[in-house]
């Protein structure tokens, strides 16, 4: 068997595997390879559970606004099965779209809010996250009196609020104007809607984190497991784009209660403060309670600098 | 011996019909070797099995199997495809003396870089692909049936360059194997512009992976201009500093010879790439802390430890300490002179810039949080077993492809009998 | 050689084009997106004056909470029933005179010893009548109902009457949008103590702790992998 001579066909005759099994090299380069494609497919095993979780319809499932209603209402039915097979709990997925000419903006009394943190936890029941971390799309930073340098701020305070020397500051998604997490996404899994709100789309999301490096505020949480939700605890109210319950390993956020508020009414966090530190509204509106607090407060945005024109803003009384 | 070879040829004209042939000749020959050879193999094939089975509990389970949090969305993983992707774009450090300046004896051994920017980039990819939170979703981003972001995104950029540098590499060394497989001389219409394009490209790649972070402007350690330069001489540092080691092994290969002029001229250039990059890394550093203020946190937490949490301090003056010494041996005459010392400048040369791309710039970069929280990160079991497991593959891949490149190229292999 | 130069000087030539394309195309949709940011907030103004006259007759009310009519206080004393009894004020209080001189709970002897006073400055009377127990009265001495307390309130608050006014303070739930529902706000007393108005100190019961990374045990999904 030489195979200097350079004559393909001659070669062809002397291919390892698909050529003569008479030489020895060639039956053990088989044997070898029949037991690392058999050592492979052992290893890979662990993914053998996947199609329980991950049917051909959600594989193939395509890009929200590529979804005709037809689609949508077979994928709503669909995710409401789920939810009831690995959950046990009957939820209703609704789509609700933005009003027309209605344009969000949130803002907080740095003055009133006193860092209790129920809208933390209202977050969490609203929007059926993740009960085994607590998770919640806002965090509330205790900031010293007399700096803004959130160095200073801590989020893991637990003694009673609030204190003398300190000032409390929420921070949740800013719904910004010029959306850094939208702009890195790869494939278009999160972008800005209409009404101003950021959402994603938990389907189409493939779980890069890119935009959660890019976000300046801390505002995107990733589903690092399967959210666990006690079915008596599930809020039976959800939307596509909202709170229904996310799939693991794609990326969530806050946005601004959109299966309430686009129905009119206030978002979760909002009704669970005690203080009434927060004010949410229509921006285009100009006698809403939000104009009025940026016409007469003075008013701030986290990290101007960076140009993310936030439709969150802070003040003091 | 190769003009026979092309005289034996009786429809040269059926190049194309006859590649993939070629190419399965050339992997069967390639898996050939002796007891050294499978030995290596079977130890690399059971590293990349375990980092086969790690990784497909973490998309079992979620990625909760890694130490990332959402305050470090990237470890281990990115950090590694980081510094692969320096790997990939070093490896055309022998293609612009060799075609650039017409360096003669560069072009023996310009394939060997080209070979490891191949291998290197299939890394990089499967890294990537190891990070995602849903890897069965990847189709998403195929232009035409998903959403391609492009050109906003700058991930989908690096798709692009990635895939393109990979297509050219494969194209410019498969080329070059098959015409000296026919026998007949190499066509430079057929590889030259490739070739020239694949020296823009290289740079490129690793252009767009540092805007990839200098573009965010929410994490003031990536958000500097100084970061793609950065980037581009640590790769020529790193990249020459593994093709220099792979020369080395090489040579010690029995019937390999090797030309000294080739190392002479990488050694060369790392000279001038590892002084650049220590003085990058002094002014960044200077401009950090002599400026002072908020955005000096990273640094700050990086080099000296902050408010207590210095899980990082370590591994960036081991770096350093790499660095500095790898320069000194590098600048020292001796190193011409003595291939162990070669070697151990190399390696710490290589292992330098892997901690300073990886945990040294990647993690910090989310140390502390946008909201200056400081939550720090280590990589979990899974996520060593998954890069060792990916290490392994390329490896496996670098092999196969030198084995080849070495059938096709070296008569006196292969005129020898296979047993 | 001049070819290969040649050669060289096109493929600069090639690249650089490229890259002014390619740096063309990320600039556009910037420049696309200013321009459209600044169309969008011309319009905006425009449709928002049609929100504004919407919103200007709302469908639905503001309803505030009201306080139960005329206050009780404790007797200190138990019912059959282990609850605490309470009076109306009036029950003590229409057939005695008070004393004008009482400014402070110290001063007092028998009921209210145990009440916190911490109001500012004023006095038990600056709010309460002296003989009309069953309301309260303005600075002027204009009589005002339990249930109408903001207006008292409001004399001397008036700016966190003002931003109460508008949303920015004070609890409140419901609807944003009164062209579709009603929205419901606290009063003050609902939440200040009008005998000790400071905000009361909270304790925070609730703290994410995905930090740390906790595995979770009991849900179902986590359960059927682990299994394997
Ligand atoms: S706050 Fe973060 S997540 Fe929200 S829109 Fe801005 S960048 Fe995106
Ligand atoms: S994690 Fe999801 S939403 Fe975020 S950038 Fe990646 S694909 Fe887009």
């Amino acid at each position: 068997m030489n195979i200097g001579t350079g004559n393909p066909d001659q070669k062809n005759t002397s291919l390892p595997i698909l050529g003569q099994p008479t030489s020895r090299r060639t039956a053990l380069k088989v044997a070898g390879a029949a037991l690392g494609l058999a050592a492979f497919g052992k290893a890979i095993s662990p993914l053998m559970a996947i199609p329980e979780n991950v049917s051909v319809d959600e594989f193939l499932q395509q890009h929200y606004k590529e979804l005709s209603d037809d689609d949508k209402t077979a994928i709503f039915a669909r995710l409401e099965k789920e939810t009831r097979e690995d959950y046990g709990a009957d939820v209703k997925i609704s789509d609700s779209r933005p009003i027309p000419g209605v344009k969000f903006g949130y803002a907080i009394s740095l003055s009133k809010c006193n860092g209790n943190g129920k809208c933390m936890e209202a977050c969490n029941q609203e929007n059926n996250h993740h009960r085994g971390v607590d998770q919640s799309y806002i965090r509330v930073l205790e900031m010293s009196k007399g700096s803004l340098d959130m160095d200073q701020g801590n989020t893991t305070y637990d003694h009673t609020v609030p204190q003398d020397d300190k000032y409390y500051m929420p921070v949740q998604c800013q719904q910004c104007d010029n959306p850094p997490c939208v702009t890195v996404c790869p494939v278009e899994a999160t972008w800005k809607e209409d009404d101003g709100i950021v959402v994603v789309d938990y389907n189409w999301c493939i779980g890069c984190r890119y935009c959660e490096a890019a976000c300046p505020y801390h505002a995107r949480r990733f589903n690092w497991e399967q959210p666990e939700i006690p079915a008596e605890e599930m809020n039976p109210d959800q939307g596509y784009l909202s709170n229904r319950v996310r799939p693991q390993g794609t990326m969530e956020k806050c946005h601004f209660c959109l299966h309430r508020t686009r129905e009119g009414r206030l978002p979760a966090c909002l009704e669970a403060c005690p203080t009434g530190a927060r004010v949410f509204g229509d921006l285009n509106d100009p006698d809403s309670d939000i104009n009025w607090v940026l016409k007469n407060k003075r008013v701030f945005i986290l990290k101007e600098d960076l140009g993310t024109r936030p439709n969150f803003f802070y003040f003091f009384d | 011996m190769s003009t026979t070879t092309g005289k034996l040829l009786e429809q040269p004209p059926h190049y194309v019909r006859n590649y993939p042939r070629f190419i399965w000749w050339a992997l069967g020959e390639s898996t050939n070797g002796n007891w050294l050879f499978y030995l290596w193999m079977f130890v690399l094939t059971c590293v990349a099995l375990v980092g086969a089975n790690a990784w497909a509990v973490q998309v079992a389970d979620g990625m909760i199997v890694t130490n990332m949090t959402d305050h470090v969305s990237w470890g281990l993983y990115i950090a590694n495809f980081t510094f692969m992707v320096g790997v990939a774009a070093g490896g055309v450090m022998m293609v612009i003396p060799a075609y650039l300046y017409h360096d003669k004896k560069m072009h023996d051994v310009v394939i060997v870089g080209e070979l490891l920017a191949i291998s290197a980039i299939v890394m990089c990819l499967l890294f990537v692909v190891a990070d995602l939170g849903r890897p069965e979703r990847f189709w998403h981003m195929i232009p035409g049936i998903g959403r391609f972001n492009w050109p906003m995104s700058m991930l989908t950029w690096d798709v692009i360059v990635l895939n393109g540098y990979l297509l050219l590499n494969l194209h410019v060394c498969g080329y070059l194997m098959y015409m000296r497989f026919l026998g007949q001389q190499p066509n430079p219409r057929w590889y030259v512009p490739f070739v020239m394009i694949s020296i823009f490209w290289a740079i490129s790649i690793h252009t767009v992976t540092a805007f990839l972070y200098c573009g965010l402007g929410g994490r003031p350690f990536w958000n500097t201009a100084l970061l793609a330069p950065r980037f581009l001489v640590s790769a020529f540092v790193a990249g020459p500093a593994f093709i220099l080691i792979l020369l080395a092994i090489l040579k010690r290969l029995p019937g390999q010879t090797i030309d000294a002029g080739p190392s002479r001229l990488l050694i060369n250039i790392i000279r001038v790439t590892i002084l650049t990059n220590l003085l990058m890394i002094v002014s960044e550093v200077f401009t950090e802390f002599y400026s002072g203020g908020a955005h000096t946190a990273s640094t700050m937490y990086l080099f000296l430890g902050l408010h207590g949490f210095d899980a990082l301090v370590p591994w960036i003056w081991t770096a350093i300490a790499f660095n500095v010494i790898a320069a000194a041996i590098f600048l020292s005459p001796r190193i011409f002179r003595s291939t162990p010392l070669l070697i151990v400048a190399c390696l710490l040369a290589f292992v330098g810039s892997w901690i300073e791309k990886g945990m040294g710039l990647i993690v910090p970069g989310f140390i502390p949080s946008t909201l200056h929280e400081i939550v720090e990160y280590l990589p979990s079991l899974t996520e060593w077993k998954v890069s060792a497991g990916i290490w392994a593959l390329g490896l496996m891949v670098l092999t196969v492809l030198l084995k080849m490149a070495r059938t096709v190229f070296n008569d006196a292999v292969a005129e020898t009998p296979v047993p | 050689m001049s070819n290969s130069a040649t050669a060289r000087s096109t493929l600069l030539l090639v690249v650089t084009a490229t890259a002014m394309v390619a740096a063309w195309l990320i600039i556009r949709p910037v420049l696309a997106d200013r321009n459209e940011s600044n169309a969008t907030d011309v319009t905006l103004t425009s449709t928002s004056t049609t929100t504004g006259n919407t919103t200007a007759n709302p469908k639905y009310q503001v309803t505030v909470r009201k306080p139960t009519t005329g206050p009780r206080i404790s007797t200190g004393l138990q019912d059959v029933n282990g609850n605490v009894a309470t009076v109306a004020c009036g029950t003590c209080h229409s057939n005695r005179a008070p004393n004008i001189k009482t400014k402070t709970v110290a001063d007092l002897k028998h009921f209210h010893r145990s009440l916190q006073l911490s109001h500012g400055s004023i006095s038990c009377l600056s709010c309460h009548n002296s003989s009309d127990y069953d309301a309260l009265k303005l600075a002027d001495g204009t009589r005002v109902e339990f249930t109408e307390v903001m207006t008292l309130c409001a004399q001397c608050h008036g700016p966190q009457m003002r931003d109460y006014e508008h949303g920015t303070h004070g609890g409140m739930s419901g609807y944003w949008d009164l062209s579709r529902g009603p929205q419901a706000k606290n009063n003050c007393v609902d939440c200040h103590n009008p005998h000790a108005p400071q905000f009361p100190k909270m304790k925070p019961t609730f703290k994410p702790q995905d930090r740390f990374l906790k595995k979770a045990t009991t849900h179902p999904a986590s359960l059927r992998t682990n299994g394997l």
